[in-house]
């Protein structure tokens, strides 16, 4: 906590953020996870609490260092419905960033959204 | 805790003989050092308490939090009592065990056993260590440990309440030669400490030396505040010890006394200080293996800590462990307090010590009590402080904390502000204390306990209070949870139980955590906002879930059932053009059918000359086969009806042959049938061109047959080599008076009725045209005429029956003749340019043209209503001819109206025409108005009889010579030019009227006669110019009309003569030799005749 007037404002830029990495770790994720799985109403909420955390503790070890991480993990059943989902957010466009990836089979949808704000 | 406690246990073992023997000052300096002990124990209990609560935090939600800290603060309280317990127990043990070690030394002076009990302690002590921090279990075997000394102790108390004046007395004695040895064991004492705290400085010197020197510095700080604070307890103890063994003790003087002395704490921090650094030479007093076996304790207990803290931060840890090693280098200070309380009181508070020596040396019987209660009076303080010391060490964590960060100067006041409360608690507890400890040892535990309740209730009550201040501040802290937690591990957790009235202290350490933290944050982002630009992000859009409407969902749900995909490719080479399939051969071919014009199919790609040549080829063949099939057929169906037919004639012959003389042989065509049926037939008629076509006229019946044909006229065509059937069947429904083939092919048909009208039958419509009815097990196909002119052409018409129709020849005047070639009279005919003339019974001559459309239509025309739907010819009418008048004029009179009754065109000239009257004169007359040179042709005598010219016949041979048969049975032979007939007959039949008369076709002088008697007369003029030759009376089966045929040309097989009987059996006679061959000289017999006759 030496509070020094130094500040480290960007990352390093092998430890920026990199939407397409971390997509791709969700996307491992999740395939993994939610492949052949039926939308049970009883199960979704834990189900969409451990992919969030396999999805924290995956992307925590990608190495994007001094990034305070938000994992958000929406899923839905398909039954045929319009669903629309957007995102907005105030942040610092040069470090901050975000990666989602959407999962579908034929009985939900799945969508996870990870959005990393560099600490400075 | 449990080995801090034995330590300070320990510790002031020594200092208290030192201070028994030596000086009454170390009395308060041990005090202080066990206040100090206390605070560190107090600190340790915290910083456990810390512990506990941090695990729990981590594991429970936040909303817990404010339970928690409820829950804690029950637990803190609880642990609170029992460290009061402890302690006290602990503080009256450790006099207890120092006295009766007193005792033991002051008695038997073995150091040797002290030092064995010091292992024997400091055994335990690494047995506790080894026990690791788990500070609750070994509180409860502390307890345990305790309750068991208490017991063990409580005997042995009232022996030294007893023994205590007694050895007061002694120590007076033995108190220099202790002192003695006191000060030496110091001198070493001293040397072995310098040489543990270089070592210890060493060991931490590398992370941060100077935290190491501050934390020194602290601790000395500390120190000196305690030894202030005795140092000014002590003298006004000393006092008021004395004193209270008289009277109570007057504990808030003390305790006002203490507050300025927190006050003046920060005040004297700088002297302090520097008196610390001379002090810290003088702190080692400890035996050696003590002091190792606590050097070792502290690597231990570093490393244990270091274990159970992986989790915090580096700091925090390093802190910690700093604090402690330096706690621990306390631990060695405190031991032997007196000793150096001694030596620094020599600088500034030298008075007071060698006061007290001088008063306690020459107070001698004094001092005993004095001991005594200077024994109970530390032990009251400590209690005192313990209750007192919840705020100590947080005031001095917060002098470290000031060190640390230089902005914590409003701390104290907070401090100050909760101080008066809680030492009015104390006070209470103090005087209610008191004057019991003052009185016998034995009730102790009674009082501990009165006052521990005592000190709960106060402590509730401030709890209550603190805890409204805390939930105000709730939320603030556990915003402020992250720093206070790491906050809390710099505390010695090793002396977790020990705790007061803490939170008090946390919630203000929170706030001004917070604040600090915040005031940091806020620097930090006003920093960092001047280098960073916050901007919104566009919005995205992290999901579009189109929703599906019906018709897909039925799709996706039902869409792909029964449903399979598969795909093929074509041309598997060429997997990347665009066309994968073979280029199409294209050719053009045409057919058609019927073939009309030009054949049955082509080819428009060949070259124009070879699709020329194969089409007139095929064009050719096809005619050539169409022609060479119809005949074909016809001659073989000719040729086998023959065979038959000539069989049964030949039969039949030798039956007939007594009968007809002339005749060779006859067939019978069969009119048996059900539609002829009783029907007399008026006319037999054979085809000029073809002679072997017949059509025979049935009139209708009156006899009601089967069929319902019975109004109609039926005209049957006939093939006569085919005799078993007509070939044709024509119906119309009025009776037929005359008829005639079309010149020619025999392929039309016209007829001329009673009702007089005209109508023709294409004979070359197909029979499915027509009506079709079945007879028996037989088709016949009955048709009704192409075309009639009844009532269409009314106005043009005949208005009496039609009594001959005849085919006007073709212009071509004088080349018709028999021989003419099939074809070309086929070509002729084909082309259908003829005239057809009908003549009425009045006379009315009316000249017909015979058109054939190029096209028929099947749905009728609709401004020729007398065509038949898909009819092809229809006649036009082209002129009218009134014929009767000028015959008329003279004899009208006698016979009455004149009747035409037949009509002959002169075969040679079509112009004229010979019409047969009933006045027995033949009108000639010329259509295009020339003049005819005999008017009319008359009898042999003049005059006119009213005789029916019933048969005119011109002869095939001589084309200007004809036969009038008439009705008085007469017969005349005339020429054309000539008015009078070449010769006449006027009994040859007897007088009976000449039904029919017909030239032979095949000799020129011969003829026939019918009769209506049924008398058939054969004429040979070149035999008998006078008579017939041959005279037959058929008289069973009378015959009603008669017809001759044959051909020139075949003479052999055509030459006979039809005969319709009465019954309706047509016979074919065939004419014997004689008749048939042609005689050379025949026809110079009738050249000779006319010449004879003019």
């Amino acid at each position: 906590m030496e509070s020094s007037d130094t500040y480290l404002i960007r990352p390093h830029h092998q430890h920026k953020f990199k939407p397409a990495i971390v997509k791709e770790c969700i996307r491992e994720i999740v395939r993994e996870q939610l492949s052949g799985v039926q939308y049970d109403p009883e199960e979704v909420p834990q189900l969409s609490r451990t992919l969030a955390d396999s999805v924290k503790e995956k992307v925590k070890n990608a190495g994007f260092e001094r990034y305070k991480l938000v994992v958000q993990v929406v899923i839905g059943e398909q039954r045929g419905q319009g669903v629309k989902m957007s995102s907005r957010c105030l942040w610092d466009a040069d470090t901050d960033n975000y990666a989602e990836d959407v999962y579908m089979n034929d009985s939900l949808f799945c969508l996870v959204a990870v959005f990393g704000s560099y600490y400075y | 805790m449990h080995s801090d406690k034995k330590l300070t246990k320990e510790d002031t073992w020594r200092p208290e003989d030192l201070r028994r023997y030596v000086r009454e000052g170390g009395q308060g300096d041990d005090r202080a050092r066990r206040r100090d002990g206390s605070e560190r124990k107090h600190r340790g209990g915290e910083s456990t308490e810390r512990r506990h609560r941090d695990p729990e935090k981590e594991s429970r939600q936040e909303r817990d939090k404010h339970r928690e800290r409820e829950s804690t603060r029950e637990r803190r309280d609880e642990d609170r009592k029992d460290r009061y317990v402890e302690q006290r127990k602990e503080g009256s043990r450790d006099r207890r065990g120092d006295k009766e070690r007193d005792r033991r030394d002051e008695r038997d002076k073995e150091k040797e056993k002290r030092k064995e009990r010091d292992g024997l302690v400091d055994g335990k002590r690494y047995s506790d260590d080894y026990g690791g921090n788990k500070d609750r279990k070994r509180d409860r075997e502390d307890r345990h440990d305790r309750k068991r000394d208490e017991e063990r102790h409580r005997d042995k108390e009232k022996d030294r309440v007893r023994d205590r004046e007694r050895r007061n007395r002694e120590d007076g004695d033995k108190g220099r030669e202790e002192r003695d040895k006191e000060r030496r064991k110091e001198e070493r004492d001293r040397v072995h400490r310098t040489e543990r705290e270089r070592r210890r400085h060493e060991d931490s010197g590398d992370a941060g030396r100077d935290r190491i020197e501050m934390y020194d510095r602290e601790q000395r700080e500390r120190h000196r505040e305690r030894e202030r604070l005795k140092d000014n307890r002590e003298d006004k103890r000393t006092d008021k010890e004395r004193r209270e063994r008289h009277e109570d003790r007057k504990h808030s003087e003390q305790k006002e006394e203490r507050g300025k002395e927190y006050r003046e704490e920060h005040r004297r921090h700088k002297e302090e200080r520097e008196r610390r650094h001379k002090e810290g030479g003088c702190d080692d007093q400890k035996p050696k293996h003590d002091s190792d076996s606590r050097v070792h304790r502290d690597v231990k207990r570093s490393g244990e800590e270091e274990k159970h803290r992986l989790g915090n931060r580096e700091r925090g840890d390093k802190d910690k462990q700093r604090e402690r090693r330096h706690r621990e280098d306390e631990d060695p200070e405190r031991k032997p307090r007196d000793r150096q309380h001694r030596e620094e009181e020599e600088d500034p508070e030298r008075n007071h010590r060698d006061k007290k020596s001088v008063s306690d040396q020459s107070n001698k019987p004094e001092t005993t009590t004095v001991k005594s209660e200077e024994v109970e009076t530390e032990h009251w303080t400590i209690s005192v402080k313990d209750a007192g010391d919840t705020e100590e060490p947080v005031v001095d964590e917060e002098v470290v904390d000031q060190e640390y960060e230089d902005d914590f100067e409003d701390y104290e006041e907070d401090f100050e502000e909760m101080d008066p409360s809680e030492n009015e608690g104390e006070d209470e507890k103090e005087s209610e204390e008191f004057p019991q400890e003052g009185g016998e040892r034995e009730e102790v535990t009674t009082q501990k306990k009165k006052e521990i309740e005592a000190i709960q209730r106060a402590m509730n009550e401030e709890n209550e209070r603190v805890g409204t201040d805390q939930s105000i501040q709730s939320t603030r802290r556990e915003e402020e949870d992250e720093p206070k937690l790491s906050r809390g591990h710099e505390k010695n957790h090793s002396r977790a139980s020990q705790r007061g009235k803490f939170i008090d202290f946390v919630a203000a350490k929170q706030r001004e955590f917070s604040k600090k933290v915040a005031t940091k944050q806020k620097k930090r982002s006003t920093e960092l906002l001047r280098l960073i630009d916050l901007d919104f992000s566009m919005t995205v859009s992290l999901l579009d879930l189109p929703p599906v409407n019906e018709y897909d969902m039925y799709i996706r749900t039902f869409g792909t059932a029964n449903t399979k995909q598969a795909y093929v490719q074509c041309n598997e080479d060429n997997a990347d053009r665009d066309i994968q399939t073979e280029e199409i051969e294209v050719c053009e071919k045409w057919t058609q059918h019927p073939p009309e014009h030009s054949g049955a199919c082509g080819d428009s790609n060949l070259s124009q000359e070879a699709q020329g040549r194969n089409m007139n080829e095929t064009n050719f063949d096809s005619q050539r086969l169409a022609a060479f099939l119809h005949s074909a057929s016809q001659v073989l169906v000719v040729l086998l009806e023959e065979d038959q037919a000539e069989r049964k004639s030949l039969s039949k012959l030798r039956t007939q042959k007594d009968t007809l003389s002339f005749s060779d042989g006859s067939l019978q065509l069969n009119t048996k049938l059900p539609f002829l049926y009783d029907r007399p037939i008026s006319l037999v008629y054979f085809s000029q061109v073809q002679r072997h076509t017949m059509m025979s006229v049935h009139a209708p019946t009156t006899k009601p047959s089967a069929v319902r044909l019975d109004s109609c006229t039926i005209i049957c065509i006939w093939n006569i080599w085919e005799p078993s059937r007509p070939q044709k069947i024509l119906v119309y429904e009025s009776e037929v008076q005359c008829c005639c083939f079309s010149p020619g092919k025999a392929i039309l048909v016209f007829a001329g009725t009673s009702a007089g009208s005209v109508v023709l039958w294409d004979l070359r419509e197909e029979t499915s045209n027509h009506y079709r009815l079945n007879i028996g097990e037989e088709e016949w196909t009955f048709r009704q005429p192409t075309f009639s002119t009844n009532a269409v052409m009314a106005a043009s018409g005949h208005f009496s029956s039609v009594s001959s129709v005849e085919v006007v020849p073709s212009t071509a005047a004088g080349g018709l003749r028999p021989e003419v070639p099939l074809l070309a009279s086929e070509e002729e005919s084909s082309g259908l340019s003829f005239q057809l003339a009908s003549l009425d019974e009045s006379g009315v001559l009316n000249f017909w043209v015979v058109v054939e459309l190029p096209k028929a239509n099947e749905a009728g025309s609709p401004t020729d209503l007398g065509l038949r739907p898909g009819g092809k010819v229809k006649l036009l009418h082209s002129s009218s001819l009134l014929t009767a008048e000028r015959v008329s004029q003279r004899d009208a009179v006698k016979t009455g109206p004149l009747q035409t009754l037949h009509l002959k065109f002169l075969p040679s000239d079509s112009n004229h025409f010979f019409i047969g009257t009933n006045m027995g004169l033949v009108n000639h007359g010329t259509s295009h108005s020339l003049k005819a040179t005999p008017k009319f042709y008359r009898f042999q005598e003049a005059g006119v009889r009213p005789v029916d010219v019933n048969s005119i016949h011109f002869s095939p041979f001589r084309q200007n010579m004809f036969l009038v048969g008439c009705g008085d049975g007469s017969i005349r032979l005339h020429t054309v030019s000539q008015e009078q007939p070449v010769a006449e007959w006027r009994d040859s039949t007897a007088g009976e009227p000449v039904v029919s008369l017909q030239w032979a076709h095949t000799r020129p002088t011969v003829f026939c006669v019918l009769d209506a008697a049924s008398n058939l007369h054969v004429w040979d003029l070149l035999k008998k110019d006078t008579e017939p030759v041959v005279t037959e009376r058929i008289s069973a089966d009378r015959v009603t009309a008669m017809a001759v045929f044959g051909d020139s040309g075949k003479q052999n097989t055509y030459s006979g003569i039809a005969l319709v009987h009465e019954s309706g059996k047509i016979e074919m006679q065939y004419f014997t030799r004689d008749f048939t061959v042609t005689i050379p000289a025949e026809e110079e017999k009738l050249e000779t005749m006319m010449t004879e006759a003019f």
